[in-house]
């Protein structure tokens, strides 16, 4: 029927359109990070790496880039450990008060960043720890820690629910079993929690600007450029933020389908 | 040392309301291939999970060669599984699988090497000792599944339905392997199941099992022959069973009014039967005789055929009485070859008052 | 069977307790949000009755700033304006993602969904601050798109500092997460009903309003409340594409809080963008899951 297939074309017309709005931004950051005008028009400048040098030169940025690599590797491993718990407890018990539990592990997300960042900053200002590196970390382990447990939840979900009494039948106690059987099969859940809640917490800052004070991280640099005037040297910290993020998750799916190939033998 | 190996002493269990086992006193004997056998939820999953520390007792004990299981921790008995689904270690390649018990009993790794191997080869299964669980049949991954629960010789084995999963001609190889293995090891054999056929193939005693408790204990053959009462009698074979009042007593016979007609059952020593009883008795369907005309002596019962079932030398037949009572006869195909059983015009089922045994019902 | 042996002692049964295997997984999220999550939140109510004098905040319990928040007609148009963007663009976003969640539910393989899933969840790494700063230069009255359209005569058109650009910005911000949301609630439909549907002889258009939204509901209208959450809440859009004036509610604290250090009164508008998130959820979620009775 012509009618189908005229509905089948446009469908995916608006498909590409739909994919070409949101990737117009970033296509388009990537673009002007490499030409030479200032204000980019049509037609579009030289081909230029002056904002790269610009902030490779930049000694703010570095120091904001070191923050974030701390920031990021620290949320990544206190997030990964509580969510793991949450989610290991979600699985393996039932108790009263259940429902409230895992709400509560659960809520950040629902709140809207700025509102957490106001209270955050009032906290850690009420408890002395406002500007600190480390109240940045645990801002950024509350926002994440519900990503990591979702993930590996869902991985817990996929296993045998004989396995752990398995391994405590065969002479293994909890915490053995724990560390034989529970941890090597979440696995790769773990590597992709680990990898995503670093790239979240790499690019967030609406919390980060609030509580950071003087240690700021990437993104509180590019709200501070952005905010002062037009300047690509966003677009070429942009470029590199995005390359970070997409070379973690990359590097977590080949960890994660390398193990799966190799039919998960233990080294 | 003693027989007896492990003791049930008046264990419930109950999860909140309700009592998954009642009060249930049992005895596994130091050897024996002990099957647990019984409908979905009569407990006998329950009460092989207690065995292995799995579930608690909510009140009395279990003993192994007399000391107390109860403050003992899953990990630290000596009762591996065999389990339903399994439950292989995805991660760990055949070999690493079967090591485990002995890597956690902190048995060196050469050695623990060894004697998985050793293991591998004596199920049969040795070229896979380095693949990946998931690669392997359903046949093959049993046979891990057993490797690794009896690396650590353990003094007993348990089953929960190990064969569930299986298709029906690996069923009867694995069966064959199960009862060869417990013979040669000579180690206690405590083995979970709903399939009477399983059970009765395999065990030396069969524990049957409803509602939590034990309706009857004892050796395949016995059970058959002798169910203690109706539960049994229904559950364990194609059998005959009819009830009715005791019309009246004579020498050693009871005659019973059932609706089929008045048909004599012995009562042996029995002095408990009287007249005006209400009783149950079971005839095995394999102890009637079919004919054209009704025998010289002993029950008999006009009959007339609805269909039969042919598998091989055996035949059942299904059939019904007037009033509408059905029985059940199994005949070899041999007996039958002098009856045209489309043609005949008059067929009587008849057997001895011996052969018929009466059922005392559970209040 | 042999009566119960008379020897060793009975063991007692053992009372299932909770052990520190099990509290070392359950606790920490419980200290860790308390301490860190709820805390923060309850400080912040109760701040929202604290004093400002000289500059330094000071404990009390005072419903100064309620008052003056509240009756301030810049704190209402600023409500109205952040409710009425927010609402603009949930409908927007769920409109436009229709039809895309649509043809990647039904009218594609499951290959290339799982690819189209994959690409737009890669925006989720990108900085969302560089693509609105993209798109301030795109937009831009001597941008792109405006030196495209003078080719064909047309512009050029100010598109910044508008409704219009916070419009484009939150549709940056959401519309990947809702296309997803949508698209997994849609393949989730069964099909047989839809193909009962059409069996019966309900045209393509109408089954699709009158089978596979209402089946799908649920998921559609979490999409739409996630959207409108975000919106509700973003500060970056309607400051760098929206011109900031009027503010919206999310700038509104950012103001009160960096230039003015009024910390109590940002907590006031703060507390309201709450009440008014927590009001929208529930009674979106009573929507999604009202039966209907005939």
């Amino acid at each position: 029927m012509t009618s189908d297939r005229a509905v089948r074309w446009f469908l995916r017309c608006y498909l590409a359109l739909l994919f070409l709005f949101v990737f117009a931004p970033i296509l388009a950051s990537v673009v002007f990070s490499f030409n030479s005008q200032r204000f980019p028009t049509i037609p579009l400048g030289s081909f230029s790496l002056q904002w790269y040098e610009a902030i490779l030169e930049d000694p703010d940025v570095w120091d904001a880039v070191r923050t974030s690599i701390i920031v990021s590797i620290s949320t990544a491993c206190l997030a990964t450990f509580i969510g793991f718990c949450t989610a290991y407890t979600d699985y393996r018990y039932g108790f009263r008060f259940k429902g409230a539990y895992l709400a509560l592990a659960l809520l950040p997300p629902t709140i809207p960043l700025i509102i957490l960042a106001l209270a955050m900053l009032a906290w850690f200002s009420r408890i002395g720890a406002s500007g600190q590196v480390w109240s940045i970390i645990i801002a950024h382990t509350v926002l994440c820690s519900p990503f990591a447990m979702a993930i590996i939840r869902l991985r817990l979900q996929q296993m045998d629910r004989n396995l752990e009494p398995a391994a405590w039948n065969l002479g293994a106690s909890e915490w053995r079993g724990m560390g034989q059987v529970v941890l090597p099969f979440a696995r790769p859940a773990i590597i992709s929690a680990l990898c995503l809640t670093a790239a979240v917490s790499f690019d967030e800052f609406a919390v980060a600007w609030f509580v950071s004070g003087l240690n700021k991280t990437v993104p509180v640099i590019i709200l501070e450029i952005v905010t002062g005037n037009i300047d690509p040297q966003v677009n070429a910290i942009g470029t590199f933020v995005f390359i970070t993020s997409i070379t973690l998750v990359v590097i977590a799916q080949i960890l994660i389908m390398a193990r799966e190939s190799k039919g998960g033998t233990a080294p | 040392m003693s027989e007896v190996l492990v003791v049930f002493d008046d264990v419930v269990k109950r999860f909140g309301e309700f009592a998954a086992v009642k009060r249930m006193s049992l005895e596994i004997r130091r050897g024996e291939f002990l099957a647990l056998m019984g409908p979905s939820g009569c407990g006998k999953t329950t009460t092989l999970r207690m065995l292995a520390g799995l579930e608690l007792p909510s009140e009395g004990d279990i003993t192994l060669e007399g000391q107390s299981l109860l403050s003992v921790r899953p990990h630290e008995r000596d009762t591996p599984m065999v389990w339903q689904s399994l439950a292989l270690f995805p991660f760990l390649d055949v070999r690493e699988n079967v090591e485990f018990g002995l890597k956690m009993r902190g048995v060196a790794a050469d050695e623990r090497r060894r004697r998985a191997e050793d293991w591998l080869d004596r199920l049969g299964i040795a070229e896979f000792a380095r693949r990946n669980v998931e690669q392997l049949s359903g046949g093959q991954r049993q046979r891990v599944a057993l490797a690794r629960a009896l690396v650590t010789e353990p003094q007993i084995l348990l089953l929960d339905e190990p064969l569930s999963a299986l298709d029906a001609h690996l069923v009867i190889r694995m069966q064959g392997v199960l009862t060869r293995l417990q013979r040669e090891l000579g180690i206690t054999f405590v083995y979970v199941t709903h399939s009477q056929s399983e059970a009765f193939a395999m065990a030396d005693r069969v524990v049957i099992m409803s509602d939590g408790e034990i309706s009857q204990i004892g050796a395949p053959r016995d059970i058959y022959r002798t169910p203690a009462n109706r539960f049994v009698a229904e559950f364990v074979g194609r059998n005959n069973i009819l009830s009715g009042k005791v019309k009246r007593l004579e020498q050693n016979d009871a005659v019973v009014a059932t609706p089929a007609g008045a048909l004599k059952v012995s009562v042996g020593e029995d002095n408990s039967i009287s007249e005006g009883d209400e009783i149950s008795f079971v005839i095995a369907a394999d102890l009637v005789r079919l004919s054209q005309e009704p025998p010289a002596e002993g029950n008999a019962v006009p009959v007339s055929l609805i269909s039969e079932e042919f598998i091989g030398s055996v035949v059942t037949l299904f059939l019904e009485s007037d009033d509408g009572t059905e029985f059940r006869a199994q005949l070899q195909e041999r007996e039958l070859a002098d009856i045209d059983l489309k043609a005949a015009k008059e067929l009587y089922l008849s057997w001895p008052p011996a052969s018929g045994h009466i059922l005392v019902d559970r209040i | 069977m042999a009566d119960a042996p008379q020897g060793p002692v009975r063991g007692k049964p053992a009372v299932r307790r909770l052990d520190g295997y099990a509290l070392f997984f359950r606790l920490p999220i419980i200290f860790w949000q308390l301490l860190f999550f709820v805390g923060p939140l309850i400080f912040m109510i109760a701040m929202s009755f604290f004093l400002v004098k000289n500059y330094r905040m000071v404990e009390a319990f005072e419903f100064d700033n309620w008052a003056k928040m509240l009756a301030r007609g810049y704190f209402w148009d600023s409500y109205l304006l952040t409710f009425g963007l927010a609402a603009l663009s949930t409908l927007v976003v769920t409109t436009l993602a229709f039809p895309a969640s649509y043809a990647l539910a039904f009218k594609v393989s499951p290959g290339v969904r799982r690819w189209a899933i994959f690409f737009l969840i890669v925006p989720f790494f990108t900085s969302y601050l560089v693509r609105t700063f993209s798109w301030y230069v795109i937009l831009a009255e001597s941008g792109p798109i405006n030196a495209v359209l003078s080719y064909i005569g047309l512009g050029p058109y100010i598109m910044l500092n508008t409704k219009f650009g916070t419009i484009v910005g939150y549709m940056t911000l959401t519309l990947p997460l809702v296309v997803i949301l949508q698209t997994l609630s849609l393949s989730h439909v069964d099909r047989s009903l839809i193909e009962a549907a059409h069996n019966l002889g309900c045209g393509r258009m109408r089954t699709v309003f009158t089978v596979i939204v209402p089946l799908a509901k649920v998921g559609l209208i979490i999409g739409a409340v996630f959207c409108f959450i975000l919106s509700f809440g973003d500060f970056v859009s309607p400051y760098y594409l929206g011109g900031s004036k009027p503010p919206t509610l999310p700038i509104l604290i950012i103001d009160t809080t960096k230039s003015g250090q009024q910390w109590p009164r940002a907590a006031v508008v703060a507390i309201m963008m709450m009440a008014t998130l927590l009001t929208v959820a529930f009674a979106a979620i009573a929507l999604a899951y009202r039966r209907r009775v005939r």
